[in-house]
């Protein structure tokens, strides 16, 4: 299980003369097992933060300590090693590589760990098969739907077992009963494997979903209390 | 290295499930190393019948200032004279007929050689593929031909054939590892001087091939031969064999430098046509390099990955076009004959194992630059920019 503790975490990035502030003096802390959402509109930073907490991005201050270790002090190969170890990706629009079968993509992170070609075999079949998609091992891409490349996607995410699932708008391409079948899938994961989740969403109902609803606005978060009125203002306004 | 060896599936995927990029790109990549190795090919052939070895004893004794077997005409009783100067061995009087004095790809030339000594000699140190010796001496109109004349003519022993006004007869066909030998049909002296007498040129020979007892002496004895026919009505000039050859192929030696320049060229085409091929590829897949990444590959593993691509196009053009080179001259039994003077285009194995390590190698290179940028790319600004 892996605990993520953020401390004043801020990212910015320069577009030309222009520095963009996306997050700004973040404090988190994520307990090992649980089911967290982030929620926030366009721009508010929940992508930026989910890759800083996936070790794809570094930030430009503050601290990200995981299972115990500074993600931030490690170089670009030890970062990796440590990403292959413990992360699971998700991303929203799957992201497979289009010339390799589904078997194929998700034997791909596997090739990284010392495990001989029988034990590479038996754990993508084993993902292949959590995610119901053990007939269609062969099946490149192009060759499945939306919710079936996403489902492959997962196999993916979690064929080395990681401690860590990180899932960027995973149901955000999806139609419903797709993303209904995922979010049951990323519920079973966390609930049976007891693997950490971060996911980012816009959609409310995928959010109730985890356990726990972080919300981001300009970079920065606010607690349940302020966002409700928030939300409630935002609603009166509406209706006037 | 587990990895990186682990790399290699992935790549070869690559390159085999995209066949219509990889297709054309092995395709101009062979192309361009058929050139080279073929024009590599043409150099071997060059050097080989041009370079003096340490131990050449053969001079060649040629008409002063007259550079085509027509014109060149040596008495035959020169024969006794040139026999008589030290360090002198042997001396053939030869009797050189040819359907085309100019280069040409297709000149058949006929070596008239006395009866006795010179040719049972050369057949037993060469190969006799078919006929034999004591069916060429038993007839007039006989001739021995050299396998790749036979090869280029279809020629089997028994045939009859017409070259340059000579109506012969195939006595038997033999296999020689001199050049010079492969590419001439060998008739009887005087049939020769009996079939050119018709023209004026009976009792006439076209050169002499002097064997010297040692390599040391080939100057002092071609000096001699020259001096000692100075003042009379057919002097003449004595070079070296390879010498020889080398004057009378200067035409087809400078192409042939030429074509070189071209050989050489035609891989600075595969180097940058796998460049290009590779710095689009590695630009089609800034998506697939990012979430080979963000799954814990290294940006070391991404460049190599890169390299090993163009290395893998480029020693499979090269293979394609050196193997393809090397089959074509083979089968196509190429020979230029100049003055009567042959250069082999033979099919040379260093020129194809050239090939094949220049194209793979100028591969890899060429997949360095595009490999580093490829693996220096953050992986949130690959996902951008894809």
């Amino acid at each position: 299980m892996s605990t993520i503790e953020c401390r004043k975490l801020r990212k910015d990035y320069r577009r030309g003369e222009e520095v963009i502030q996306t997050l700004e003096d973040v404090d988190i802390d994520i307990h090992g097992g649980s089911f967290v959402a982030l929620m926030g509109p366009s721009g508010s930073g929940k992508t930026t933060l989910l890759n800083l907490l996936a070790g794809i991005d570094r930030p430009t201050a503050g601290t990200i300590t995981i299972g115990g270790r500074d993600i931030g002090t490690l170089g670009r190969n030890a970062l990796a090693a440590w990403r292959s170890a413990n992360v699971g990706y998700i991303f929203q629009l799957y992201n497979l590589v289009p010339v390799l079968t589904a078997y194929e993509n998700v034997e791909m992170p596997l090739l990284l760990h010392a495990l001989s070609a029988k034990e590479r075999h038996q754990r993508v079949t084993e993902a292949l098969e959590l995610v119901g998609l053990a007939d269609r091992y062969s099946h490149y891409p192009r060759q499945l739907s939306g919710g079936q490349e996403q489902r492959v996607a997962i196999a993916r995410a979690i064929v080395t077992r990681p401690t860590l699932i990180l899932a960027d708008e995973p149901t955000g391409d999806l139609d419903r009963t797709s993303a209904m079948q995922v979010m049951d899938l990323l519920v079973r994961l966390n609930k049976e494997r007891n693997q950490t989740i971060v996911m980012v969403t816009h959609d409310p109902s995928t959010a109730a979903r985890a356990g726990r609803v972080v919300h981001l606005e300009k970079g920065k978060i606010i607690d349940a209390a302020e966002f409700e009125r928030a939300a409630q203002i935002a609603a009166s306004g509406a209706h006037r | 290295m587990n990895s990186l060896l682990r790399t290699i599936p992935f790549t070869w995927k690559n390159l085999v499930r995209r066949p219509l990029r990889t297709g054309l790109t092995v395709a101009g990549i062979a192309v361009a190393t058929f050139l080279f190795s073929f024009v590599e090919s043409m150099r071997d052939g060059v050097v080989k019948a041009t370079e003096a070895g340490a131990a050449e004893t053969r001079l060649v004794v040629y008409r002063k200032n007259r550079f085509c077997p027509f014109a060149s005409q040596l008495p035959q009783s020169y024969q006794r004279s040139i026999l008589n100067i030290e360090g002198v061995k042997a001396a053939v009087p030869i009797k050189i007929v040819v359907n085309n004095c100019r280069a040409s790809l297709d000149v058949v030339t006929f070596r008239g050689v006395p009866d006795e000594g010179y040719l049972q000699e050369h057949i037993a140190q060469a190969q006799l593929r078919s006929g034999s010796v004591s069916d060429w001496l038993s007839r007039g109109d006989a001739v021995l031909v050299g396998s790749a004349l036979a090869e280029r003519r279809r020629l089997r022993a028994g045939d009859r054939f017409d070259a340059a006004g000579v109506r012969s007869w195939v006595a038997g066909v033999f296999d020689s590892d001199d050049a010079q030998d492969r590419n001439v049909a060998y008739a009887h002296l005087g049939f020769l001087q009996e079939t050119a007498q018709r023209g004026g040129t009976g009792g006439i020979v076209t050169q002499f091939n002097v064997e010297v007892d040692d390599p040391s002496k080939m100057e002092a004895v071609a000096s001699a031969i020259d001096e000692a026919f100075a003042h009379d009505q057919f002097p003449t000039t004595t070079r070296p064999e390879s010498a020889f050859v080398a004057r009378a192929a200067r035409d087809v030696i400078v192409l042939v430098r030429f074509a070189s320049i071209v050989g050489w060229a035609s891989l600075a085409a595969v180097f940058a046509l796998i460049a290009n091929a590779i710095a689009l590829a590695v630009r089609d897949r800034i998506r697939d390099h990012a979430i080979l990444q963000t799954l814990g590959w290294t940006g070391a593993d991404i460049a190599w990955m890169v390299v090993m691509e163009a290395a893998m196009l480029g020693a499979a053009g090269g293979a394609i076009g050196a193997i393809g080179a090397h089959a074509a001259i083979a089968f196509a039994h190429l020979n230029f004959t100049m003055e009567g003077v042959s250069i082999e285009v033979t099919a040379s194995n260093m020129a194809t194992v050239a090939g094949v390590l220049l194209a793979t190698l100028l591969g890899a290179v060429a997949g360095i630059v595009p490999a580093l940028s490829a693996a220096r790319r953050e992986i949130v600004q690959g996902f951008r920019t894809a």
